[in-house]
């Protein structure tokens, strides 16, 4: 279920939704090298979310000899990726979801909540898994966090998605709340099949815990004036705000 | 009959005019040739003796609306044609600057005898094909309101049109009585950059606080006007207790009215 579009306007240029974007494009192909050769898995040790060493503070591996970040591997590990398909998914998402949340909070508090997302989806991936010494990368527990946040704020637009099925691409309508309801849950079943596994692949707990946040603090970050008005906040269709002068007791006698 | 640019000499000739329909207003219109100039001012002359006077103001920060200026004939010269001349020629002039709109405010001021000094030249706008668009009760005094009438001289007027809905910061940074009326006064506001942790609309607190002030100052009512595309203004104006009057359509520009707001303090 891949989103493509969606119906809510975008009011204002949503510009650290387009930084974002340059900038994971940006690590991508410079520090990580289009995600080839050795450059591109030293980036990963690097710069990775690993565990065990932030816990720990022990190399086991060579992996793990190279992560110096420290706990500044929370916040870099944000902006790597694992390849192509990883990137171009979560930007899309980003693209997608992520300017209509700029909207109702402006430029400098979505760059806010998108980093403290990614912390706390690295928080929750840390705690599932606290003796992996498999580095976790990736933007999806930020965007994670956009959509949980995205859910609350618009539940009833709707969403362009592509569900492929054999060779053929077919686009529905479906509103927020339903796609991005039947993605947590998908998440969270995913995640708890997790535990026990030996480690690697997708990072649930990260994607719930990002969720999860933007869920939660929308109500901190969001603007409420940024919000008045706004034709698909919430589940009720809202008046115009100069409709209160058509009651005659509002007007000049 | 000759129409001319008025210049600085005329003041006199131009204050007698209009001082033979109404004193105050020549005091008016004195005072605000003295303050802001008398570009875009003409005068009207027969056998080279002024007997008329009118002329238009810009109104800044709109598309080219503009206000119709002091248009007098000397008493002795009504009825015979001559406001009929100057005021085409004003029209003429706004029509080579490209105006889009014309608004024109005037008092429904009666005597005793229920005679009004304006009703020639209210019957002389509407038959030009201004429209009375708003009425605000005792604007100038207790009992006389002022008119605002307009012409909208495009051809291609989309009454559909969509404009974008803004939420700049608004701040009060004045409190002023309105020239020529006794004890109605006004807010001027402006845009400023958002102060952080503050929010950007103005509050009904914000208001009372203004409304308070005019009260001690004796007067009577609190006049305000906004563009229509602010969204913010509408919950805290109702809240304070202000009043809607209508609008001036397209006013700053296509799709974008002013709003007239009244706050009465009884």
């Amino acid at each position: 279920m891949i989103p493509i579009k969606d119906d809510n306007p975008q009011i204002n240029t949503p510009y650290a939704t387009y930084l974002l974007i340059f900038l994971n494009i940006m690590i991508w192909l410079i520090v990580q090298n289009f995600g080839s050769g050795v450059q591109y898995e030293e980036s990963i040790c690097k710069f990775g979310l690993i565990p065990y060493s932030l816990i720990y503070e022990k190399a086991l591996t060579t992996c793990l000899e190279l992560n110096q970040f420290g706990y500044l591997s929370i916040l870099s590990s944000m902006f790597l990726h694992g390849g192509w398909m990883h990137i171009l998914g979560n930007l899309l998402f980003l693209w997608v979801f992520g300017g209509n949340v700029e909207d109702t909070m402006g430029s400098l508090r979505f760059i806010c909540f998108y980093i403290f997302a990614g912390i706390t989806a690295g928080i929750a991936q840390i705690i599932t898994n606290i003796e992996s010494i498999v580095p976790m990368i990736g933007a999806s527990g930020a965007i994670g966090g956009v959509m949980g946040a995205y859910l609350i704020l618009f539940p009833k637009v709707k969403v362009h998605i592509l569900v492929p099925l054999f060779i053929i691409f077919w686009t529905f309508r479906v509103p927020a709340f339903a796609m991005l309801g039947y993605w947590i849950v998908l998440q969270i079943f995913d995640g708890l099949n997790s535990f026990g596994s030996s480690g690697g692949g997708i990072a649930f707990w990260a994607h719930i815990g990002g969720f999860f946040f933007g869920v939660i603090t929308i109500h901190l970050f969001k603007d409420n004036e940024l919000l008045h008005g706004h034709p698909y906040h919430g589940w009720k269709q809202k008046n115009d705000a100069s409709s209160i002068w058509d009651n005659p007791k509002n007007k000049q006698k | 009959m000759f129409c001319r640019q008025m210049k600085n000499e005329d003041l006199n000739d131009v204050i007698n005019v209009i001082d033979t329909h109404d004193e105050d207003d020549a005091e008016d219109a004195l005072r605000d040739f003295e303050n802001n100039g008398i570009n875009f001012q003409w005068v009207i002359t027969n056998n080279d003796k002024i007997i008329g006077t009118s002329g238009f103001r810009p109104i800044l920060e709109t598309d080219n609306s503009a206000y119709i200026s002091w248009t007098y004939i000397d008493k002795k010269y009504c009825k015979q044609g001559f406001g009929n001349q100057i005021f085409e020629f004003i029209l003429n002039e706004l029509n080579k600057v490209k105006v889009n709109k014309i608004f024109i405010k005037i008092s429904n001021y009666e005597d005793k005898k229920g005679n009004s000094p304006y009703q020639a030249a209210i019957k002389l706008y509407e038959k030009h094909g201004f429209e009375l668009e708003i009425i605000s009760k005792d604007f100038y005094d207790k009992y006389e309101d002022q008119l605002i009438y307009s012409k909208d001289l495009r051809s291609n007027l989309d009454e559909n049109i969509l404009k974008k809905e803004e939420k700049p910061t608004i701040r009060f940074v004045d409190i002023f009585e309105i020239a020529e009326t006794e004890g109605s006064y006004s807010f001027e506001w402006k845009v400023v950059n958002k102060p952080l942790f503050q929010k950007r609309s103005f509050t009904a607190d914000d208001l009372l606080i203004g409304i308070e002030a005019v009260k001690e100052r004796k007067g009577r009512k609190v006049f305000i006007t906004f563009p229509s595309n602010l969204p913010l203004i509408h919950s805290p104006l109702q809240e304070a207790g202000f009043k809607y009057i209508g609008e001036l359509k397209n006013y700053y520009e296509l799709g974008i009215h002013e709003m007239h707001f009244v706050h009465d303090l009884g």
